[in-house]
Formats: C-alpha cells, structure tokens, sequence
C-alpha cells in the first residue's frame, strides 16, 4: 500500500478527531443540538479517516471495512447535514428528520454488518484499489443506501452553509460567518468530488479530497466563530 | 425627516473584495450543489462504472 494512501488519511483523522473535540467542547459550554450533532459527524470523519489508514498500513480486515463503509461512506455527511438542520430549520422538523436518521443509521449498521464482503471486487473496475472502496461488497441492496445518505447530507450541509452565507451576506453582517460558512461549504464538497475522482481510477483523489474537505470545515468553523475586529 | 435621515445613512457594505467575490464563489457552490446532486443521482441509477 502506499503511503500516500496512508498519511492523508491518518491526517484527515486526527484533524477531524480534533475538530470534534473542539465542537463537542463548545457543545459542552453552550449547549445547542447542532453542536451536538455536528460533533458526532466529525467522530464518523475521523473513524472513517482511521479505518483508511488501517488499510493503508496493515491492507484488509473485514471489520474495519465494515467501520468505514458504515460510518465514512454512509452516515458522515448525513450526520453533518443533520447538525445544520438542527441548527436552521424549525425543532419539530429537525426531531422528526433525526428520528428518520438513527432509524436509518441503524438500517445501514445491520445491512452493512451483515453484508457478503469480498475484497477483490474492489480492483475489478476502473477504480485502482489503493483505496478502499463499497465494491467490496456483495450483498445486493447495501450500497443503494449510500446515496440517499449522501443525497440529504450534501443537500442539508452543503446548502445550509451556502444558505446561511447568503443570508449573511445579503444583509452586510457577520462577515466571519460569511466567510466561513463559505469554507464549509467548499470543504464538505471536496471528499464528495474527491470520491468521484477516484471512481473514475485517480489514485488518492478520495482520500486527498477528505483531507482538504475536513481541513476547510475546520478552517471555517473557526473562522466563522471568530468575529474580525472592524476598523471602523 | 425620517426619510432624510434614513436616506442620509450609508448602506452597510462588507470591504471592496469581499463585495466582488462572495456572490462569485456562492454561484459556483450552487453550481457544484447540482453538479454534485447529479453525481449522487447517477451513481445511484448506475450511470457511472461503480458506486461507493
């Protein structure tokens, strides 16, 4: 395995590991579901960042391929997504789309537990297999769930932080808010892309593009809570 | 009066570059939203060699 193929992921984990400390640590002191939330998305980055390291470095375990199926190719964006709607919609419609989510979550973890795995299957397409990739597995109907979980993660993340950094935006204030939100935005994009790349057989595009993903979202969330001194 | 007084105040107005290039970088975002909701939407019909 290349080791490429093992220290951007080893990085983007420990940036995402850290990330959710900190997320977790305001959660802690200012309360708020979306932090909450967000936290628990950014532990799924960084479990899925590990179980790509563990691959990288010591090549295929079953477990740890189910860990990165369920939790990196399935619940992070969804999770993430799930945070800022706790955070922009009103409460009664974030509890029930929460409930739609664990209910959801626990789906993938018995279809994905219980899936057929065979790790030849990743190097049969265009995919290089230096990365670990949903190929592997067998079971007809478990990677069909992935894109649903995408779908809303990436509608719900993606489009709030470029909604809220419109909104802010349009009335001239906050504008670390603007500008972070924009990063977010632009770094919860990049492993989708990074993904896509790498399906069409480029080698470390996935795990490069969850490295800058996980590293703008950091750089946004600071940024975005660290108001600029105004001149004037 | 009060119109005066309200014509008379400045519109806030975030610095020059900001001003240019937020709307330009949220176009493109929305433009990447739809191009990245097509990807997810192909890979789901199968349109694509392989899904995740």
């Amino acid at each position: 395995m290349g080791s490429i193929n093992t220290l951007l992921p080893f990085i983007s984990s420990i940036v995402s590991f850290v990330f959710a400390f900190l997320v977790l640590r305001r959660y802690l002191v200012r309360k708020g579901t979306h932090l909450l939330i967000w936290g628990i998305g950014l532990v799924f980055y960084g479990i899925g960042g590990f179980c790509e390291t563990y691959y990288g470095a010591f090549g295929w375990n079953p477990f740890v391929f189910r860990l990165w199926y369920l939790f990196g190719a399935i619940l992070v964006a969804a999770w993430l997504g799930q945070g800022t709607v706790y955070l922009l919609a009103n409460r009664k419609w974030a509890n029930g789309l929460m409930v739609l989510l664990v209910l959801g979550s626990l789906y993938g973890l018995v279809r994905v537990f219980g899936a057929e795995l065979d790790p030849s299957q990743m190097t049969t397409s265009v995919h290089t297999g230096s990365e670990l990739s949903g190929h592997a597995i067998v079971t007809p109907g478990v990677r069909v769930l992935t894109p649903f979980f995408n779908l809303y993660g990436t509608v719900t993340l993606v489009g709030g932080a470029a909604w809220s950094a419109w909104i802010f935006w349009r009335k001239r204030i906050l504008l670390h808010r603007t500008i972070g939100n924009i990063l977010i935005a632009i770094g919860a994009m990049l492993p989708a892309f990074g993904g896509t790349f790498s399906r069409f057989g480029i080698p470390g595009a996935l795990y490069l593009g969850e490295l800058l993903g996980t590293v703008l979202m950091f750089v946004g969330f600071i940024r975005a809570t660290t108001p600029i001194k105004e001149s004037s | 009066m009060k119109d005066k007084d309200d014509s008379a105040r400045p519109k806030r107005q975030y610095p020059p570059f900001y001003e240019r290039v937020v709307p330009i970088v949220l176009g493109i975002i929305v433009i990447a939203i739809f191009v990245l909701l097509f990807l997810i939407v192909g890979v789901a019909l199968g349109w694509f060699p392989g899904g995740r």
